[in-house]
């Protein structure tokens, strides 16, 4: 099989499934309680491209606000959200190198939680603007990021394990804070909006937030996606990687920074969002292999993929309603995952 | 390739493993390390390889301080087979031999046609020439080790590091593994728990115990009766093969007397 034939076929598989994302997106654009005929969004949707004006003007018929205004964006920060947690679950799983570990398995979830937490109880950060619920949040799973990397590398260099268990410690001191809080505060509305919010959901999506939040992820795709060969080293650990010419610290950390800056600006834009980090990796590596420069594009495109169709459901799945993404997520993810677990195919990090 | 190593120490807390370690390992030589559990001979090997950094002394590549080369550098000198290869992800046997080549390749460089040709070179040599697609965990303790062996051998340096890497393996494949090995003609340092199998590979011995040196010196000299007493506290007898010339140790443990 030659070189050139090997590579062709990973651009081949992830050109199909880039065709899957586009045709997912046109699925997604049409169903709702508009129901709009594919040719009338096709035809919106190159106008807009092509005119190069800006989508929010007024004078554009009720078919290019739908899709511009409501759907789309809703439907690209999905696609973005699916892409980057896919990503990121699969850094993540290197870094600690356990495939159990998920995006926000190093604390990150509880510090978001925490940041949220704090922002709707004690109304903490309310000159923040709109969002500030998110920013809160991001700022919180950051701080916990760059703690647990901190904690880790007291008492002598980090390594996988000391990260887990930094991230399990944090957490511990995260959920207690926010327990407290919402004991406290005795506040029933501001604890609906919490457990509204760890539901996540994609209904705030806005233009310019995509904006800001697309580049950096695709962006971070791109990196990890050069760094594949280091990626797999650290799969082997850290002394096969030292014999092979490469000290994996430094690595480590810069690779947990920016995926816990991902994992922020999702966290940000969409709350909290689980199982995707988890499934999308185990599932693409069961089709793909381990090798990262396949893992990492295709696993990526199955993440953008699989939450832009679970979020089209979450709106058409019950009538009149919308189900948080979380619940739909949780209701797929978990029996997948107890399958993955009971076939056994790859260790789980034990014999 | 030669390794020199000038007065070796490391401690663990307030624990003296390696009592100053100096010895030469000279071009194309096969070198067995032998020495009671505990004695400090891995943790030798390791400073070695630089997995782990000695609390005093220094190394020495082909003359050059490994303190001042990169992990990059040392690994295009230097391959190493250890004893326990239990990865929890699930790579392919191409896979993990392909790694081999890690150490040759610039941060963005893919891996081309010659990488996959030394690859299944290595893996031929091997003998597991037709593994290339299993999945690296289905094999078995011996196969696994011969395709770690196959890594090594893709990173194309002149001196190997065997880290009691015949460990666990029945005599079939601790035998077949040292036979690839010697077959190679390369620098060779082993760690060896098998006094028999170090005897038939290796042209000289070292032997540590305690954090230092116990003896040096060819199998047959340095294998004697009370050479074996002295370190494992086990009495033997040494017969010599008149036919084949080679040595074979009988252990006589308490039972037997």
């Amino acid at each position: 099989m030659s070189n050139f034939f090997r590579e062709s076929r990973l651009f081949l598989l992830c050109l199909v499934l880039l065709g899957f994302l586009i045709s997912a997106f046109f699925w997604s654009l049409s169903i709702g309680t508009v129901k709009l005929p594919l040719e009338k969004i096709y035809l919106a949707v190159v106008e807009q491209l092509l005119t190069n004006t800006p989508i929010e003007s007024m004078d554009k018929g009720p078919i290019h606000d739908i899709v511009w205004l409501l759907r789309l964006p809703r439907i690209v920060l999905s696609a973005i959200v699916g892409c980057g947690l896919a990503t990121c679950g699969v850094i993540m799983q290197a870094i600690v190198k356990n495939p159990l570990a998920d995006p926000y398995i190093l604390g990150i979830s509880s510090g978001a939680s925490l940041g949220a937490t704090s922002a709707i109880l004690l109304g903490i950060g309310m000159n923040f603007g709109e969002n500030f619920i998110g920013i809160c949040a991001f700022i919180g799973a950051f701080a916990i990021s760059l703690a647990v990397l901190f904690i880790s590398n007291l008492g002598g260099r980090s390594n996988s394990m000391k990260l887990l268990l930094a991230g399990m410690a944090l957490s511990a001191v995260c959920g207690a804070f926010s327990s407290f809080i919402v004991y406290f505060a005795n506040n029933k509305e501001g604890m609906q909006t919490i457990s509204y919010w760890m539901m996540g959901s994609f209904a705030g999506a806005r233009w310019n937030n995509i904006f800001v939040i697309a580049p950096i992820v695709i962006f971070s795709v791109f990196f990890f996606w050069s760094q594949s060969r280091i990626l797999n080293l650290m799969l082997l650990g850290d002394e096969s990687a030292l014999t092979l010419g490469t000290d994996l610290h430094i690595y480590r950390q810069i690779y947990l920074l920016i995926s816990s800056l991902i994992v922020g600006f999702v966290v940000y834009s969409a709350g909290m969002i689980g199982f995707v980090g988890l499934i999308v990796p185990h599932v693409v590596r069961m089709l793909v292999g381990t090798d990262h420069k396949k893992l990492l594009p295709v696993a990526a495109l199955t993440g953008a993929i699989f939450l832009v169709i679970a979020d089209g459901l979450c709106r058409i799945i019950i009538p009149r309603t919308e189900l948080p993404i979380g619940i739909l997520i949780s209701l797929i993810g978990a029996p997948c995952f107890v399958y993955l677990m009971i076939k056994r195919s790859y260790g789980f990090g034990g014999n | 390739m030669e390794i020199l190593t000038e007065a070796i120490k490391m401690c663990f807390g307030s624990k003296e493993i390696l009592k100053g370690i100096d010895f030469k390992l000279k071009d194309k030589e096969f070198v067995g390390i032998i020495g009671p559990n505990g004695s400090g001979k891995s943790t030798f090997l390791k400073c070695i390889y630089r997995v782990q950094k000695p609390t005093g002394g220094d190394i020495y590549f082909d003359g050059k301080k490994i303190d001042e080369m990169t992990y990059r550098e040392s690994a295009l000198k230097l391959a190493v087979v250890a004893q326990h290869n239990f990865y929890s992800f699930d790579f392919s046997v191409m896979d993990v031999v392909l790694m081999g080549r890690s150490p040759h390749k610039k941060i963005l460089e893919r891996d081309n046609l010659e990488d996959f040709s030394i690859a299944r070179n290595a893996l031929a040599k091997v003998g597991m020439e037709t593994f290339e697609k299993r999945s690296f965990s289905t094999l078995s303790g011996g196969e696994q080790q011969r395709v770690i062996l196959a890594r090594a051998l893709t990173q194309q340096t002149e001196c190997l590091v065997l880290d009691e890497p015949t460990n666990h393996l029945d005599i079939k494949y601790q035998l077949q593994i040292m036979d690839i090995v010697k077959s190679l003609n390369l620098t060779v340092i082993a760690a060896i728990h098998d006094l028999n199998i170090a005897a038939m590979y290796c042209d000289r011995l070292i032997a540590i115990n305690n954090g230092r040196i116990f003896g040096v010196g060819t199998p047959k000299d340095l294998l004697t009766s009370k050479f074996i007493y002295d370190m494992y506290e086990i009495e033997s007898t040494i017969y010599h093969d008149t036919k084949t010339g080679r040595m074979n140790i009988m252990y006589l443990p308490q039972h037997w007397k």
